[in-house]
């Protein structure tokens, strides 16, 4: 059972695990001998640490997650281990070193396993995954293409079935934009909710958050509630007041995308008895611009003109460049940005009175080839880093929550539907997220890789 | 003289303001990071938020309180 026990969903190895069905020792085992075998062809876990690992199961705690393994980002520190954050160099308030971070904390409290490190996009400042210290980590459903970021790692490890769950971080989509293309559910926790401590941006980001990637909802809801140390309660998110937008994050999308988006709202409206609702919310476009200034200006605690003058050259050359970018952003544009946030805040919050959740695509075209990360939308063919942060900002500017959840597939890549709602409701989009789920039979949460079809998942 | 055109000579005025060293293929990241982000700047230091009162120490983690 335990050499099949890595198959299985996040909460079916809990269950297993628990049930005596499964050996934990074993599974570790089969999990490690999996990113050994699997690893090198998306570059995923950057890091393994066994004896770690076997330590950690040793002294696990009878947990809702004992003895299952995960993977957490290269963003968080761990006793023996420090961040690198996908760099040469971090370039952060204080200099990264071992430690207990909150995530790790929550994890091992919980009784897990952590088993690797995940890849990242060098700093966090990208939404592919094709720039970092340790190469690219790769799409599994497609080793060409981009994995999406910066939590790209974490998805690509759970998407080739490497681990059934991950921890990344979400400052600006983060965790939305891998789970959107390796058709993962990726959730966004609202913020503060979920275990930050030890991260080298708490106490000065108001954007970054940590949250959960695994296949489908029901795992996130598992590790969510391990990150946010209170279990989130299922509902059934019957009568669903869907809003849309007309606004570019739904019109300057790929056919194909919207198509399926379109779809799966339709099937989520049938589903849960809800109802759709076309709600005015303008200025997006200067709220991504917006959430992108507050993140870097946030960002630059740790930079000065010295260190500036002393990269390491290890860094990449967009890394270095856009560093020295920053220093030359307007203050009058940041605090510009802070009254946007202010007004997309106060639109959310009346807008939120009348409807569950709002809907539009993740990102507006699947996954882009690592070499050039370019997507063809109406407007014309631009970097994918431009255009993702269009339908993703808005949830980091404002503090709301936010999923990503797989819908579909274009050219054998995965499309994502993103649902938002208020402040405190993401057990309510674990529940939509859920709904859809069972409206298309779960063809999108259980749809494999072709790099990961050496054995079927099971155990729901 | 256009926005743009002054905005070009930003990169270079400014790193030499703050004594910052860049190479060419730097200057080329900042160019095109530039290109991308400034005039969504300008139309964003253009936005009137009307009479929009402050949210003064904004919790995140819950809606704004009435204004």
């Amino acid at each position: 059972m335990s050499g099949d026990a890595v198959d299985l969903t996040l909460r079916g190895q809990a269950a297993a695990l628990a049930a005596g069905e499964a050996d934990a020792g074993e599974l570790l085992d089969a999990t490690l001998a999996r990113i050994e075998s699997r690893n090198p062809a998306i570059n995923a876990v950057v890091e393994t640490f066994p004896e770690r690992s076997r330590e950690m199961l040793a002294a696990a705690p009878a947990g809702p997650l004992r003895g299952v393994p995960v993977v957490i980002k290269d963003e968080w520190p761990l006793p023996w281990r420090a961040q690198r954050f996908g760099a040469a160099q971090m370039v952060a308030t204080r200099d990264p070193v071992p430690a207990e971070s909150g995530p790790y904390r929550a994890l091992r409290d919980a009784g897990a396993v952590i088993v690797g490190v995940g890849n990242m996009h060098e700093l966090g400042a990208g939404s592919t995954g094709n720039v970092s210290v340790y190469g690219p980590a790769h799409n599994p459903w497609d080793t060409e293409r981009c994995p999406g970021g910066s939590s790209s790692g974490p998805a690509a490890a759970v998407a080739a079935r490497l681990v059934a769950g991950a921890v990344g971080a979400d400052g600006v989509g983060s965790i939305r934009y891998p789970a959107a293309y390796c058709g993962l559910t990726g959730l966004k926790p609202t913020f503060g909710r979920s275990a930050m401590a030890g991260h080298h941006m708490d106490g000065i980001s108001t954007t970054i958050v940590s949250g959960p990637l695994c296949a489908d909802a029901a795992d996130s809801r598992l590790l969510a509630s391990v990150l946010f140390g209170e279990e989130l309660a299922g509902g059934d998110a019957a009568g669903l007041r869907i809003g849309i937008v007309r606004d570019s994050v739904t019109d300057d999308v790929a056919d194909p995308v919207r198509d399926a988006c379109e779809e799966a709202i339709r099937a989520l409206i049938e589903a849960t008895g809800g109802s759709l609702i076309e709600v005015d919310l303008p200025d997006l476009e200067a709220a991504a611009l917006a959430t992108v200034l507050i993140a870097n200006s946030e960002g630059m605690a740790g930079l000065s003109p010295s260190r500036l003058n002393s990269l390491d050259p290890e860094l990449s050359p967009i890394g270095r460049g856009l560093l020295k970018y920053r220093m030359l952003l307007p203050a009058a544009a940041t605090v510009k940005a802070h009254q946007v946030r202010t007004l997309m805040r106060r639109r959310l919050a009346a807008i939120y009175s009348d409807v569950d959740v709002l809907a539009w695509p993740t990102v507006p075209a699947v996954a882009p080839p690592l070499q050039a990360p370019l997507v063809a939308l109406p407007s014309g063919t631009q970097t994918a880093d431009q255009v993702n942060v269009r339908g993703a900002a808005l949830a980091n500017l404002t503090g709301v929550p936010a999923i990503s959840v797989p819908v579909g597939f274009e050219g054998g890549l995965p499309i994502a539907l993103q649902l938002q709602a208020a402040w405190g409701r993401d057990e309510l989009l674990l529940d939509a997220a859920e709904a859809l789920e069972r409206a298309n039979e779960r063809r999108w949460v259980e749809a494999i890789p072709p790099l990961a079809e050496t054995a079927e998942p099971s155990g729901a | 003289m256009e926005a743009g055109a002054r905005a070009d000579d930003l990169i270079p005025a400014g790193l030499a303001s703050f004594g910052i060293v860049a190479d060419e293929v730097d200057l080329a990241v900042m160019a095109a990071a530039h290109a991308m982000f400034w005039p969504p700047i300008l139309a964003l230091l253009e936005l009137d938020p009307g009479d929009l009162a402050p949210e003064p120490f904004a919790d995140l983690s819950a809606p704004p309180p009435p204004a």
